[in-house]
């Protein structure tokens, strides 16, 4: 082991003192320009600056990505989670603040950004948002005021890097691994061995 | 280095709910309906979830200390890259399964000091040695491929947040899971001394991968709590032998002897003789093997492993090390940097 790890630890008998929680962020990235924001996870950060600064670390370098945006936690409102897909309803206007707009298309499943309405408060955002945007694939809506969301491209700060990444991609290791199993096994035992692999990676 | 949430369950739980509600909660599981944060649930099944998760969690942030332990002698700068970046994803893991676990309602700081003392587990997997760069590449073979099973199912549970977080895991997983394919098929192919280092490594952790999924299954396992509320759906020993099913077969074919061993206080192997219950039955394609020694597993969860007290020890540094930056950030007293 390293040097540094083989000398002995030190600690105090009592722990420190306990620290608050800071504040929880949600992340959202985008693959490619003008394709939606998708839920990627979550940061903690106690502004707002870290937070970009944590999301950008964290959720720009595991996936190719153009652009991320995050909100507070607490910032979201979200409609209720329906068993089944919300239908459109009527209510309309272009009064008030600009809100941000994600849907859900089933449990379980991602948020991902879906447009913007205007409203004067939240539970109206949230009714105009149904109205909008509401249907065959939704089952969940969360309104976040669009002040409340920070955005950064890969202009702005940079996020996935302009050189060769695929050292962290499996399918960066693909053509190489497959070449070295049917070496020593043929293609169809390679094929089942393969089944277990997970299929969707970035 | 993957966590998987195997958590030892508690024998008992006690659950006390009003019986309609709690029909028409176990009706929506049955449905096949995920669970989301506003959803009600029992307070039985939100402490089973908030357990699995956060033991999860411990296991990724502990996960990737013997991993990191190795990025400076990697060899070569494309391996080190990699391994950067997978010690990157799995502290990345942690962050995301303890948020899922505060929605639970336990505070961060309350997880990473109940873990730090002991009060709180991570996987029994982390508390071996890895002596050699051949461990690295079989704790991401065997190790990330066990967790890929496992993980795999338990995408298909019925909590929305640990479901969607487990989802975008796995797809990191699956980078760990092929470069450790890539090492270990690159070691095979190499020199008769990095072959030797290879067995001696695989004769490390064949048997830790088997008790990876965790003890026996109880009788009645199905009816359960964690499995009635599909928290977990598939059995340890089914999962088990799934894994023996893929693996055994890919490492007779690399040149690798499965081997029954015996380890050291340290872990490291002292005795090592082909396994004589390995084979395949033909017919159904199921492969018989030795067991894992469940002495072992136990006092390794017992915290008398050969690494225990080391991991531990580091986590402590590290939490103490700490303090002041979380001070601190509490305080608003950083200044960020501008951005590169």
């Amino acid at each position: 082991m390293s040097k540094i790890r083989e000398q002995a630890l030190t600690f105090g008998e009592e722990l420190p003192p306990p620290t608050p929680d800071t504040m929880h962020w949600v992340v959202y990235t985008c693959k490619k320009p003008g394709a939606p924001f998708k839920w990627a996870g979550y940061v903690d950060a106690p502004d707002e600056a870290l937070a970009l600064q944590y999301a950008r670390e964290h959720y720009g370098l595991d996936e190719a990505c153009v652009g991320l945006i995050t909100h507070r936690h607490e910032d979201a409102i979200d409609s209720e989670y329906a068993l089944k897909n919300l239908e459109p309803i009527d209510a309309s206007g272009t009064d008030g603040d600009e809100w941000t707009v994600l849907t859900l298309n089933r449990r379980g499943g991602n948020h991902q950004t879906a447009g913007v309405v205007h409203a004067p408060n939240a539970n109206t955002a949230l009714a105009r948002a149904q109205a909008s945007f509401a249907g065959s694939k939704v089952c969940s809506i969360r309104v976040v005021k669009s002040s409340q969301v920070l955005e950064t491209n890969e202009e702005e700060l940079l996020i996935w890097r302009h050189h060769d990444m695929s050292y962290k991609l499996a399918r960066g290791y693909s053509k190489q691994v497959r070449s070295k199993w049917t070496r020593i096994r043929d293609e169809q035992t390679y094929e089942d061995y393969r089944q277990e692999d997970i299929a969707d990676h970035f | 280095m993957s966590g998987a949430a195997n958590p030892v369950a508690p024998a008992e739980i006690t659950i006390d709910e009003d019986p309609d509600r709690l029909a028409e909660f176990e009706q929506r599981i049955a449905d096949g309906v995920l669970i989301e944060p506003g959803d009600w649930m029992p307070e039985a099944y939100r402490l089973l979830q908030l357990r699995m998760a956060e033991h999860h969690a411990n296991s990724e942030i502990v996960g990737a200390l013997p991993e990191g332990e190795w990025i400076t002698r990697a060899p070569g700068m494309l391996r080190k890259l990699a391994l950067t970046a997978k010690v990157q994803d799995e502290v990345g893991h942690g962050q995301m399964l303890y948020r899922v676990s505060q929605e639970l309602g336990k505070s961060r700081d309350d997880m990473l000091r109940d873990l730090v003392t002991g009060k709180t587990k991570y996987h029994n997997c982390f508390n071996y040695p890895c002596p050699t760069w051949a461990d690295i590449a079989m704790v991401q073979w065997l190790i990330d491929g066990a967790a890929i099973m496992n993980q795999k199912t338990l995408a298909d549970g019925a909590y929305g947040p640990y479901v969607r977080t487990m989802n975008r895991i796995n797809m990191e997983e699956a980078f760990h899971f092929k470069s450790g394919e890539d090492m270990v098929l690159t070691l095979m192919s190499g020199t008769k001394a990095q072959k030797a280092m290879t067995q001696e490594a695989f004769d490390r952790w064949w048997t830790i991968a088997l008790a990876f999924f965790g003890p026996h299954d109880k009788p009645g396992a199905e009816d359960m709590p964690a499995m009635r509320w599909r928290m977990k759906i598939e059995r340890n020993d089914s999962l088990r032998q799934r894994f023996v099913n893929r693996f055994a077969p890919a490492a007779i074919d690399l040149g690798l002897v499965i081997n029954v061993v015996t380890k050291n206080e340290q872990g490291l192997v002292t005795s090592a003789t082909p396994d004589e219950q390995l084979g395949v039955d033909e017919s159904t394609g199921q492969w018989s093997f030795t067991e894992p020694d469940w002495d072992e597993f136990w006092k390794v969860i017992r915290g008398h492993g050969p690494c225990n007290a080391q991991r531990l020890a580091l986590r402590r540094f590290s939490y103490e090390q700490g303090a002041w930056v979380r001070r601190a950030i509490a305080h608003g007293a950083v200044v960020t940097p501008p951005a590169a």
